[in-house]
């Protein structure tokens, strides 16, 4: 797939502080490009600069071959923005608020068959501040997509929203990126980011640390898989230590923990062993690795701290 | 296309928002209604009080004659009882009036006024009679009217009784009978001062609020130009302001019987300067609020003042010198002035151009403010 956009040396400073230090990345077209990381790391400010809506201090970005800083207009016409904070107007019901955005772009559009598109067809009367919050989120994708863009901007689309409403989101994330469109979507949510993105740039402290697909990331951490057990007695760690595939282990309360590059090799000769030597096992757990252990691995913190 | 849609748009959002409607319309309507009930008017009027016994026909003539006088609510009574009510404060003056104030000419022998035994006594002077005026001290400015009044009543009397030729001839003409009404006073001034509410209010609320909930935010991350947005809601406000001008001088014409004199050309164009230079008014106030809770504090700080200081609820002649010569400045003087002026005296574009030349001149000071501290969002850091 070609890129639709390319950021080289973006940087922005306030003051005195960098809020986003000279960071490239390129976004395939028709891909879910994901920028994940804890709060203040830079993304919204990233994401703002991309959009237009904040100045650039230093760098470029080009977004479908239009570069940000001088074609904002036309930059603004092919993407659709949904903000961290998103509020609309309160004396609009959607339809007059989804056909007064359209007006923004010069365009008319058939604000049922969006409303519909977001399961929000049933509340085409209805305020906005009538709405839950998954469905203003709902709401806020539909006012994006009615210039019919080309790339969609999602701030933290899920903050704040309960595990239900979140995951019907993602669906409709899909059911978007199904379309064509590309999306780039920031996030603190680990999970969130590997369910939805094709690729990952890990941001920490103004800049890009990691920049991969979720299973190149996870790779590239270097993490491997985690193997938990409980015993009924003390574990034998020594031994343990020496079954092949078995790269660390570890004496827990009750039991005792294995990291292993190789589940498929470590795991038979661990039941082997255990038959052997008459151990009973309870609750063997099988932890794939997770985004959240590469930040851990990345940076020495944990991404919600 | 884009400015029309938004027009619209903020139309309807302007009037489904209970708040503005309130400051636009509501509150006008009862200043207009609490005021125009009272009837400031009145008081103008002086209660005199008079007391006769058997007054001769030419006195009761004389005191009857009292009764037409307009700026006199005239009661009659016994002495008693109007001193009773002078006391109360009922009473502004009572006048105690001599049963024979002027002979009664059928008391008067036939043959005696002219005859010439009584030549002599023609040349004497009548002896002077005397009236007893009682003044209430509490209502010492109208007491002291009532009494000029009645001193220049007698003096003329006692001139056509010693036929003393008429030396002047007084010839009042009725130049501002135009105004002689508080309602008359107070409609135009509430007009430009319910503009100056909605203008201010409307647009610094609705403003602060966009800019806080980050709507303004999410308007520029469209390709819409921002002049464009500021435009859509400049129109909808003008729109309203001359709306609003129309329903009140309706509602007072109707209900109050106001007059509605002047050009409704020269109105409308005062008006949308007037709403102008309070949208710029508006706009500063919402750049300097960070929060909406901030707004009405900013707002209030500016408007309240002006708001009895422009003479919209009394003259400003009324007031000090010193603070005649600050509040003659404030925004909403010269605007409700020429408003007054039009409206009440159907004064043209000569006389009021003074006016108008403040109210633009604060115009330009007041957007170019505006324009200053307008933000559309809040700076990070």
């Amino acid at each position: 797939m070609p890129d639709i956009i390319t950021v080289t040396n973006l940087k922005k400073v306030y003051n005195d502080f960098t809020a986003v230090d000279s960071i490239n990345f390129v976004v395939h077209q028709g891909e879910t490009f994901g920028i994940l990381g804890p709060n203040g790391a830079g993304k919204t400010t990233t994401l703002e600069m991309m959009e237009g809506l904040k100045g650039i201090t230093n760098g470029t970005v080009v977004l479908d071959g239009k570069d940000v800083s001088t074609q904002g207009r036309e930059v603004k016409n092919v993407i659709g923005v949904q903000l961290q904070s998103s509020s609309f107007f309160d004396g609009l019901n959607l339809k007059e608020l989804i056909e007064t955005f359209a007006a923004l772009y010069g365009k008319t559009v058939d604000a049922m068959e969006l409303l519909r598109e977001v399961q929000l067809d049933e509340k085409v009367k209805s305020r906005v501040k009538e709405l839950s919050g998954g469905q203003k989120q709902r709401l806020s994708i539909a006012v994006a997509l009615v210039n019919k863009p080309k790339v969609l901007f999602l701030d933290e689309p899920t903050t704040g929203l309960d595990p239900q409403a979140r995951r019907n989101l993602w669906d409709l994330v899909n059911q978007i990126k199904g379309k064509g469109v590309t999306i780039i979507l920031t996030t603190h949510y680990m999970e969130e980011a590997e369910v939805l993105c094709d690729r990952i740039a890990i941001m920490d402290n103004a800049k890009i640390i990691a920049l991969d697909t979720p299973t190149g990331l996870l790779k590239l951490a270097d993490v491997g898989t985690t193997i938990e057990c409980h015993t009924d007695q003390p574990a034998p760690v020594a031994e343990l230590q020496k079954l092949p595939g078995v790269q660390q282990a570890t004496a827990e309360n009750h039991g005792f923990t294995l990291k292993t590059r190789q589940p498929e090799v470590a795991l038979p000769a661990l039941f082997t062993f255990a038959q052997q030597q008459s151990i009973i096992l309870h609750d063997v757990q099988v932890h794939q690795a997770t985004l959240e252990d590469v930040f851990l691995k990345l940076t020495g913190r944990k991404l919600r701290e | 296309m884009t400015i029309r849609t938004l027009t619209i748009a903020s139309l309807k959002m302007f009037v489904r928002n209970k708040q503005s409607l309130f400051f636009t319309l509501f509150m006008p309507f009862i200043f207009i209604g609490i005021f125009g009930l009272i009837g400031f008017d009145k008081p103008q009027t002086i209660d005199l009080g008079i007391v006769t016994r058997s007054p001769s026909a030419p006195t009761k003539a004389f005191v009857d004659s009292l009764g037409n006088i307009s700026a006199f609510h005239v009661t009659a009574g016994t002495e008693s009882e109007e001193r009773a009510a002078l006391q109360k404060g009922d009473r502004a003056v009572v006048l105690i009036v001599p049963d024979d104030l002027f002979p009664d000419p059928a008391a008067i022998p036939p043959g005696r006024e002219g005859g010439a035994g009584q030549a002599p006594a023609a040349k004497t002077a009548p002896k002077a009679k005397d009236v007893t005026i009682l003044k209430n001290v509490a209502y010492e400015q109208q007491a002291q009217t009532a009494i000029t009044i009645l001193t220049q009543l007698f003096d003329k009397t006692t001139l056509q009784v010693a036929k003393a030729p008429t030396l002047f001839n007084l010839d009042v003409q009725s130049i501002n009978a135009n105004k002689v009404r508080y309602i008359d006073f107070l409609l135009p001034g509430i007009v430009a001062m319910s503009i100056m509410q909605m203008a201010v209010f409307s647009v610094a609320f609705v403003f602060t609020d966009y800019k806080e909930k980050g709507i303004l935010k999410r308007l520029l991350a469209t390709p819409m130009k921002p002049l464009d947005f500021v435009a859509s809601q400049v129109i909808t406000r003008l729109l309203v302001a001359v709306t609003q001008s129309a329903v009140l001088l309706g509602f007072g014409a109707l209900v109050f019987k106001s007059h509605i004199y002047g050009n409704p050309l020269l109105i409308l164009l005062t008006v949308l300067l007037g709403g102008i230079m309070f949208l710029g008014l508006g706009f500063t106030i919402s750049g300097l609020s960070k929060t909406t809770d901030a707004v009405p504090a900013i707002a209030n700080i500016i408007v309240f003042p002006m708001l009895f200081l422009s003479g919209i609820f009394f003259p400003i002649s009324s007031m000090p010198n010193w603070l005649q010569g600050v509040v003659t400045y404030l925004p909403l003087q010269p605007f409700a002035k020429a408003m007054r002026a039009i409206i009440g005296d159907g004064a043209g574009f000569n006389v009021i151009k003074g006016d108008l030349a403040w109210v633009a001149g604060w115009a330009i000071v007041l957007v170019a403010l505006a324009v200053i501290t307008f933000r559309w969002e809040e700076k990070r850091m």
